[in-house]
């Protein structure tokens, strides 16, 4: 089969159209991998669980003031939870995230309470913080190659330590209103610091979902090898991303120092572990099988609503704790069954789609007839 | 050879690269004129893709190169500069990443539409007329995990044809390895168009076949280093041969044929992921070899066989004992031993040491002990590196510290020491030098000869050929061709791998 030298028209090669995905939802919608139930199980999971505590402990759970504490209280833990995604989307832990809460918190307390900074500069200077504590663990994992589960525990450790060493081990009072201000407002009744999550929310939805960098971030972490051929600066969004990360739990710190009014030594740990917990349940809603900040909200609601309700009807401490860890290993159990039983069936359905175009002729591709 | 003043779309020069082991490149150059298809030929580990990924920027070379497109300058070891100077790439594993849509996979290391902001739709008919024009209309939204191997590649030289056919400077590093004859025919006709429309194409593959059909000019790689560097028409296909293996290929291996003893395992209708009802008979004695593209179930099979993967139905009858399942224990348990391709994860364990290695294995029945001193475990290593011919024979270098050939006989050594009755291999000889294999074939035939059934997963149909008494074809995860004595060739082999769903031109 020679080709004519001459064929300049389109390479548009009538063997070669094979439709895909025959029989299954159209072309143009978004997103075929995966039901769109499956994808919005938390939501019902969300509604069921609000069916269930408005029966339960309808005198409590469905009043303003539930949705207030809610909203009021998951804030922090929703910021940080974001903050996690930029590293997690790179393939990256960023164990540290809970100790730079703690370290941020510290800072602005004491540099306005003791020492007399103004609100502005405090601010500025845990920020700044944050940014160093996120180069200094790109340094590791990326320059150094240390992995980032190690690295980052080991700068957890550290930033403990340093905020132990400012604070004394002793609480900081006498935080000015300059910095609890910033959390007081409640426009229309919603508790200002849930705005400021979802600011941060629809920042990093652009970041992530809408703009080259973030596209290619989550490129990062599912196929490094296949990113780093293809020209992806990995190594500049790795470092990036753990900037990103670290800076916005500085943020959170900075939130959580002006919704309490006060810093204690040991506040930052708390919330690792439901940060990571919504931000990897999240992975599993919305845009399952990656990292989304869609789904980390719709996870956070979920947990939050959880949590209240339980409280509500009598559960004691230790609910919060059992309840996210017990989430977050059902959703993720339930996300990988779903993705091993589906891949199962498209190919069951691929090779009846073969058999069915009819058994291959037997006859020998001959490359000079 | 060059035509006067038009400068070449690409020169190198000077070219190597030392990795910590051993030089994979020793001052290579080369030439690609515009309207030219230059093929790059040599033998796994001759450095074809190591030279490949130093042009797309994934290793930095070592001092002393010089790099030009279009007589100006560019530099190496950089992806960005790469791409500025106009090279595309299509590499070996396609360098796609499965959990990625299709519309972020076409936008990797190109642009997205979109700068400040992504919108779905509009990528999404950006990517779909890129894959429209390598004739190929999918789903974009899908993860590329869910393609088949052929709409993979289909998506590879998408991406890198995304800026236009005509004129560009396109690098292609074993792109058909899992493409089927169709699909061949169509890149061979891009690459055509391209090298028509003024461009120029760099074409890496190990399939001589394919330099005949395709190229203009080739280039021999041996061992780091360039042997020849010819215009195709003046070359006969034994001569390219010569070239590639650096020797006449009859004295590679001469193979004894083994005489067929009883049955040592028996697999009937054999259904799991990627086989449909396979069924085959190993003999004690006998090399079986199991051919197929990727894609054809001939990577999945000896997983099922070793009880690695799920099986859906099937049986399996090994010594006296019949599985309608089979697990990994009850494989090791009759006597199976495997050894996978991926030597890096799979196969062995790089970071551990050569005694670690060997040690590894399951010990025969009776064997066992509790305690095992180090002293007689080295002796023991000892032997099998020498029985092995492992250089240098220190049991206690870290399995990485060896060339590929030697830890493959470290692999070797692991499961022979089990002493299986049934030893299944996949790939063999991959990233193994061309001394070494000959050398491991002969030690496969030994093995045979003493009474073992060999089980040779490939996908290199020379070696098929060459060291097997029989080979089964797969395709479609069914088994389509039984090659035996006179009927199994080379181009037998490859003929039915190949075979189409439609007749292709009478």
């Amino acid at each position: 089969m020679s080709m004519t030298p001459s064929t300049h028209e389109p390479v548009a090669l009538p063997d070669a159209s094979v439709p895909a995905g025959e029989g299954e939802a159209p072309r143009g919608r978004r997103d075929t991998s995966h039901s769109i139930h499956a994808r919005l199980s938390g939501i019902y999971i969300i509604a069921l669980f609000i069916a269930i505590f408005a029966v339960w402990v309808p005198s409590t759970f469905l009043t303003t003031t539930t949705v207030q504490s809610i909203l009021g209280s998951e804030a922090i833990t929703a910021i940080i939870a974001i903050g996690l995604l930029f590293s997690l989307a790179a393939g990256q832990f960023d164990l540290s995230a809970g100790g730079m809460v703690g370290l941020s918190t510290v800072i602005v307390a004491w540099l306005t309470a003791q020492h007399g900074y103004s609100p502005e500069s405090a601010i500025a200077i845990a920020l700044a913080v944050g940014v160093a504590v996120g180069a200094l663990n790109g340094l590791l994992v990326v320059g150094l190659g240390v992995h980032s589960f190690i690295a980052t525990l080991g700068m957890s450790s550290v930033l403990i330590a340093i905020t132990e060493k400012i604070t004394g081990e002793e609480f900081i009072t006498g935080v000015p209103s300059g910095i609890t201000d910033i959390a007081n407002p409640q426009p229309l009744g919603i508790p200002v610091l849930a705005l400021y999550a979802l600011v941060v929310a629809v920042v990093a939805w652009y970041v992530l979902e809408h703009t080259p960098a973030g596209r290619r971030l989550h490129a990062v972490g599912a196929g490094p090898e296949a990113a780093r051929l293809a020209g992806v600066p990995t190594r500049k969004l790795a470092f990036a991303s753990l900037i990103a990360t670290s800076t916005i739990a500085a943020l959170a710190g900075v939130f959580l120092a002006a919704e309490v009014g006060s810093a204690s030594p040991d506040q930052g740990s708390a919330y690792l572990l439901p940060a990571f917990a919504a931000a990897l349940l999240g992975s599993t809603q919305i845009l399952p099988g990656r990292v989304n900040v869609a789904g980390t909200m719709v996870a956070i609601v979920l947990l939050a609503v959880g949590i209240k309700g339980l409280q509500l009807a009598g559960g004691a401490g230790w609910v919060t704790d059992m309840f996210n860890g017990v989430a977050l290993m059902v959703a993720v159990s339930a996300a990988n069954f779903a993705q091993v039983t589906r891949a199962r069936r498209l190919l069951r359905q691929r090779r009846t789609r073969d058999r069915a175009s009819g058994s291959p002729p037997e006859k020998i591709r001959r490359d000079h007839p | 050879m060059t035509e006067a003043g038009v400068p070449p779309a690409l020169r190198l020069a000077g070219l190597g690269k030392t990795f910590p082991s051993q030089a994979a490149l020793r001052g290579v150059g080369l030439e690609l004129q515009r309207g030219e298809v230059r093929a790059l030929l040599g033998e796994n580990g001759s450095g074809k893709s190591t030279l490949i990924k130093l042009l797309a920027g994934y290793h930095t070379p070592d001092a002393g190169w010089t790099a030009e497109a279009d007589g100006v300058p560019f530099t190496l070891g950089n992806a960005e500069a790469a791409r500025e100077a106009g090279l595309r790439f299509i590499h070996q594993d396609l360098g796609l990443v499965p959990e990625l849509s299709v519309i972020d996979n076409l936008a990797l290391g190109e642009d997205y539409v979109g700068r400040r902001w992504i919108s779905p739709r509009r990528e999404a008919a950006a990517a779909r007329e890129a894959l429209s024009r390598v004739g190929l209309d999918l789903n974009v939204h899908r993860a590329v995990r869910e393609l088949t191997p052929g709409e993979q590649a289909g998506v590879t030289i998408a991406r890198a044809l995304r800026g236009g056919l005509d004129g560009t400077v396109l690098v292609l590093d074993e792109p058909t390895a899992s493409l089927s004859g169709t699909e061949v025919d169509r890149l061979h006709k891009i690459v055509r168009r391209i090298r028509d429309s003024g461009g120029a194409v760099l074409y890496v593959t190990h399939r001589l076949g394919e330099v005949f059909e395709i190229a203009d000019r080739v280039t021999v790689l041996r061992d780091g280093s360039e042997v020849a560097d010819r215009r195709v028409s003046d070359l006969s296909h034994a001569e390219l041969v010569r070239l590639v293996v650096g020797r006449d290929v009859d004295a590679v291996f001469s193979h004894a044929v083994a005489s067929r003893r009883s049955v040592a395992f028996e697999a009937q209708d054999v259904c799991g992921e990627g086989l449909d009802n396979v069924s085959l008979t190993g003999y004690h004695g006998e090399i079986l070899g199991v051919a197929g593209i990727t894609g054809s179930g001939r990577e999945e099979l000896p997983y099922l066989l070793f009880g690695a993967r799920r099986w859906h139905s099937g049986r399996l009858r090994i010594g006296d004992r019949s599985h309608n399942k089979m697990t990994v224990s009850a494989a090791l348990r009759s006597g199976m031993a495997f050894a996978a391709a991926d030597r890096q994860r799979e196969s062995a364990i790089p970071l551990l040491t050569i005694r670690d290695n060997v040690m590894l294995s399951a010990l025969p029945k009776g064997r066992a002990a509790w305690w095992v001193s180090l002293r007689s475990q080295r002796r023991d290593v000892e032997e099998w590196l020498e029985r092995m011919g492992v250089r240098p024979p220190d049991p206690e270098l870290p399995l990485a510290s060896l060339s590929g050939g030697n830890q493959q006989r470290v692999v070797l050594a692991r499961l022979l020491r089990s002493e299986p009755e049934v030893m299944l291999l996949e790939e063999p000889t991959r990233g193994v030098d061309i001394g070494a294999k000959a050398e491991i074939y002969r030690i496969l035939t030994e093995v045979a000869a003493e009474g073992a059934a060999v089980v040779i997963c490939s996908s290199d149909a020379e070696e098929l050929a060459l060291v097997c008494d029989r080979v089964l074809v797969l395709r479609e995860g069914r088994v389509v061709a039984e090659l035996e004595n006179e009927s199994l060739t080379e181009e037998a082999i490859v003929s039915h791998c190949v075979m189409e769903d439609q007749v292709s031109q009478p």
